[in-house]
């Protein structure tokens, strides 16, 4: 699918090359024209003029040879995609209560209409969530995922609400079962009892309990939730 | 023995003109549903080495024969355990008209994550919205129509222990399994998700070959959960590069954008959309905790859990010994007066009183006694008593409770189910360690189950030691069996390569037993008892009365002898009946009273008038602890190889040895 004549690449092509760039610098390293090309899903004469484009705008500059790479303001914008989507989606669910199937289509297009003011005010007015309505994190204004400190689910007490953070586990069976039963990452879950002894906790998800042993837990990276109390 | 599963799904299919499958977590009321809508004649199928069955069933509704397919209580379909494995599997194979869902209404977000992967099978569904009452008491009210109306799918609220609801819910599944709905309103999950679903599903609705004839959609979604029979069925195919690509290229797109693996991401996202589809339909009001939730978290809670625990085997253990004895006493009775002479007429007719006729005998008319003396009063008791603590959901709270201990020991507390269930018979407790993770722990718990005296054992100890030596000797060899079996578990642990893996397990609100339930249940473990044992205990028993008659046995005692004799001090006639109880264990009394009377004359049908309690007590500890029988030797071979089974009862017999000598040593030290 080769174009002849390329046309001028509008801003959600730009923001689409940003984006690539972003994830596989993510991978490590720059990140040349063909790949850019390959992971937005546009033509290498599209891409490079997309890329010519952004470095005029200041947000990515050559860094190794035949490579290019986000300046910290073109970062800052990369991140702000993942972003403003999952703040519409949070404004679309929670806000103007729009059935849920239809909440993605929605904020795929208001996530490249939102100004970086409306998207603040956007994120004050949902009182700074920290997930999707599926989940998924919404990182931080600078692009970056806030990683709280985390210490293990095995050594808090009963009556303590908890965020699980995330679960060590060499083999994903376990990783997958806890899965299954909605033990996820970013959920929140209460410690209703811990026996004695060293002996199993029992904790609370929504209206399921379930006993964990202390094995379990202790693969269990929490951090304390903020509205603490009953 | 349970049939093939796939061949059971096959033949059901052909004899009944609709089938519907019940699908739901454990714990839901799902069987409550099964058994209201069925009758006695239940097949059960299992998939080679997979323990966890599916249940089968025929029944009629309006002019209509449907049968049911009754799915293992589960939270996902998946290969990630074998509940899971095995309902997806019958899913697939049994191609079901309809999928009878069964909700609990009181945790709708967390029991809708299996209905919207139903949903993503493409499989016609009817939501049977259950336990509304305990909803409605706990101040939860579920809105049916709308959660009818996202799913796209029937819903009828039911109240399945009372039959509330059952033939609203039969009348929309059959209707929806004959009427095949427009296609329900897709279930959308997040952008980057159904991006990936939708190139994948564009390219495999060119295949016509798709497994199970799932639609593209049910592929694309397996494929990317990682899904092996999918995977595979991928892989084997002509020209299948180009979709390989694809889905690889897709699941490192997914990873790409949200940073973790897809299988997990679409848990994670089915899990989040099941919450908003709970909390669109769910109204809850704030509420005091029902006092029956209060009073049952009283079985966790630290300082009540184990006091209670200790309260609650006390009474089994109580009516075991007070109800089964005096049922088995009554059988015995019952059946000398009555069965015994109608049996022994026709042998006496036919074969005269001879040698042929008296071996018979011992089996038909003695080994079915004893079978039924304790299979009835002391299994049957058992497997009530079983039921009750697994259908008020304590069983977990045993195994939340017993987790450290087990921990131990290399196993988790779910492992207790087991053992407790091996106070019974051995043979299905052994069959019930399928649900631990690894052999390693496998190995454990079923030589501790071994070692848990089973209701044979129990028989002898009550029936030989109580008696004679008192309860508090009784009392005593249950301790000791129980030090032993614990400290060969830290024994074992300590010893064999590996590590356990952890307790994960729900927690269920206290549900009151429904007593059609119960029985049903007792009967039907009672009735795979009775198939399994009957054979070995006529065999045995056959071959026993055979030595005996022919005056054989008594040329196996003199061996015995220095062991007897020297190390145990117990008399070889004695140790004669240890040997030939393998065959049936709580023969040994039945049978050392028999030999007693044949060496030393008719006094001797008191077993004090031969053995000192001491003895009594040494002899009963050596029958509970040594190898528990043939059948349970068999099993062991069978479930875990020859050469663990040949281990495990050759440890069993030099532990036995061993404990004896020591106790014999120890009572007349301290004793006599």
């Amino acid at each position: 699918m080769h174009l002849p004549h390329p046309a001028p690449p509008t801003d959600e092509v730009l923001e689409d090359c940003l984006q690539a760039i972003h994830r596989l610098e993510g991978q490590g390293g720059g990140a040349n024209l063909r790949e850019v090309a390959a992971f937005a899903r546009i033509t290498p004469a599209t891409a490079s003029e997309a890329l010519r484009d952004l470095q005029d705008r200041g947000l990515v500059r050559n860094g190794q040879p035949g490579s290019v790479t986000l300046t910290s303001e073109g970062r800052r914008q990369a991140a702000g995609v993942p972003r403003r989507h999952r703040l519409s989606e949070r404004l679309f669910a929670d806000v103007l209560g729009l059935p849920w199937d239809r909440v993605h289509d929605e904020a795929m297009r208001l996530e490249h209409a939102l100004t970086p003011e409306a998207e603040v005010r956007l994120a004050t007015l949902l009182n700074h969530p920290e997930t999707c309505p599926h989940g998924g994190p919404i990182p931080a204004p600078d692009g970056s995922l806030t990683v709280p400190p985390t210490r293990p689910l095995d050594g808090v007490p009963a009556g303590t609400r908890v965020w699980i953070q995330q679960i060590i586990e060499e083999e994903a069976t376990l990783l997958r079962y806890l899965a299954s039963l909605g033990l996820l990452p970013r959920t929140e879950l209460r410690v209703e009892e811990v026996a004695p002894f060293g002996g199993p906790l029992l904790v609370r998800v929504g209206d399921a309990r379930y006993a964990l042993g202390r094995e379990v837990a202790a693969k269990i990276l929490i951090r304390l939730s903020s509205e603490q109390g009953d | 023995m349970p049939m093939s599963c796939h061949g059971a799904l096959q033949e059901l299919r052909g004899d009944v003109q609709l089938s519907i499958a019940l699908a739901g977590n454990p714990n839901v009321g799902k069987s409550s549903i099964f058994n209201r809508l069925t009758g006695m004649g239940v097949i059960t199928a299992n998939y080679p080495g997979k323990t966890v069955e599916v249940q089968l069933a025929e029944t009629r509704f309006g002019d209509r024969s449907i049968g049911i397919i009754d799915l293992p209580g589960t939270y996902a379909l998946g290969g990630i355990s074998e509940d899971q494995w095995v309902a997806r599997q019958a899913l697939l194979d049994g191609k079901p008209d309809a999928v009878i869902l069964v909700l609990d209404a009181t945790n709708l977000a967390r029991n809708l994550y299996l209905g919207l992967q139903i949903l993503d099978m493409g499989l016609p569904m009817v939501v049977a919205l259950n336990v509304v009452d305990q909803a409605k008491a706990r101040g939860i009210q579920v809105d049916a129509e709308r959660l009818a109306q996202i799913l796209g799918s029937p819903v009828v609220p039911t109240v399945a222990t009372r039959g509330t609801g059952l033939d609203a819910l039969m009348a929309r599944a059959v209707d929806r399994a004959t009427h095949p709905a427009p296609l329900p309103p897709r279930l959308r999950y997040s952008v980057d998700v159904e991006g990936a679903i939708g190139k994948l599903e564009k390219r495999l609705a060119a295949r016509a070959d798709r497994p199970h004839g799932l639609s593209p959609r049910a592929v694309a979604t397996l494929l990317l959960e990682g899904d092996p029979e999918v995977g595979a069925w991928l892989a084997g195919m002509d020209e299948a590069d180009d979709l390989v690509r694809l889905r690889d290229e897709m699941l490192a797109v997914l990873r790409d954008l949200r940073g973790e693996d897809a299988a997990l991401l679409l848990s994670r996202e089915r899990h989040g959309l099941a919450g908003l589809i709970a909390v669109e339909v769910e109204r809850r009001e704030a509420r005091r905790p029902l006092v029956a939730d209060r009073l049952w978290r009283l079985t966790t809670a630290p300082l009540t859990g184990l006091p209670l625990l200790g309260l609650v085997l006390a009474g089994i253990f109580g009516f075991l010994f007070y109800v089964g004895d005096w049922l088995s006493t009554g059988f015995s009775a019952l059946w000398t007066a009555y069965a015994s002479p109608v049996i022994q007429w026709p042998f006496r007719a036919l074969l005269g009183d001879g040698m042929l006729s008296r071996t018979l005998l011992w089996g038909f008319d003695a080994g079915i006694n004893a079978a039924l003396a304790v299979g009835i009063p002391y299994v049957l008791t058992f497997y009530i008593l079983l039921a009750l603590l697994e259908d008020t959901g304590y069983l977990n709270a045993v195994a939340f409770l017993t987790d450290q201990v087990m921990h131990k020991m290399g196993l988790h507390g779910r492992a207790v189910i087991p053992l407790v269930a091996g106070a019974g018979c051995n043979v299905p407790a052994i069959m019930g360690t399928r649900v631990l993770g690894s052999m390693r722990e496998r190995v454990i718990a079923s030589t501790l189950i071994v070692l848990t005296p089973c209701s044979a054992r129990t028989a002898v100890i009550l029936g030989a030691v109580s008696l004679t030596a008192g309860w508090k000797a009784a009392l005593a060899i249950y301790a000791v069996t129980c030090a032993l079996a614990l400290l060969t578990g830290i024994g074992m642990h300590r010893l064999l390569p590996g590590r356990g893996t952890g307790l994960v397990m729900e927690m269920f609100p206290f549900r009151r037993p429904g007593a059609r339930a119960i029985l049903k249940k007792t009967w039907y473990r009672f009735y795979h008892f009775v198939v399994m044992a009957t054979p070995i205990i006529l065999g045995g028993s056959i071959i026993l009365g055979g030595l005996y008659e022919s005056g054989l046995l008594w040329s196996l005692a003199a061996p015995l002898r220095p062991i007897m004799e020297g190390w145990l001090g117990i008399p070889a006639v004695a140790g004669l009946t240890l040997i030939v109880a393998v065959l049936r264990k709580e023969l040994a009394l039945q049978l050392l009273i028999t030999l007693a009377m044949v060496q030393y004359g008719p006094q001797a049908s008191n077993l004090l008038s031969f053995m000192r309690p001491d003895q009594i007590i040494v002899y009963a500890l050596v029958n509970t602890i040594y190898i528990p029988c043939v059948a349970t030797i068999a099993i062991l071979g069978r479930e875990l190889g020859w050469k663990r089974a040949l281990l495990i009862s050759a440890f069993t017999v030099g532990l036995a040895l061993l404990v004896g000598g020591a106790a014999r040593g120890l009572i007349n030290f301290f004793g006599a």
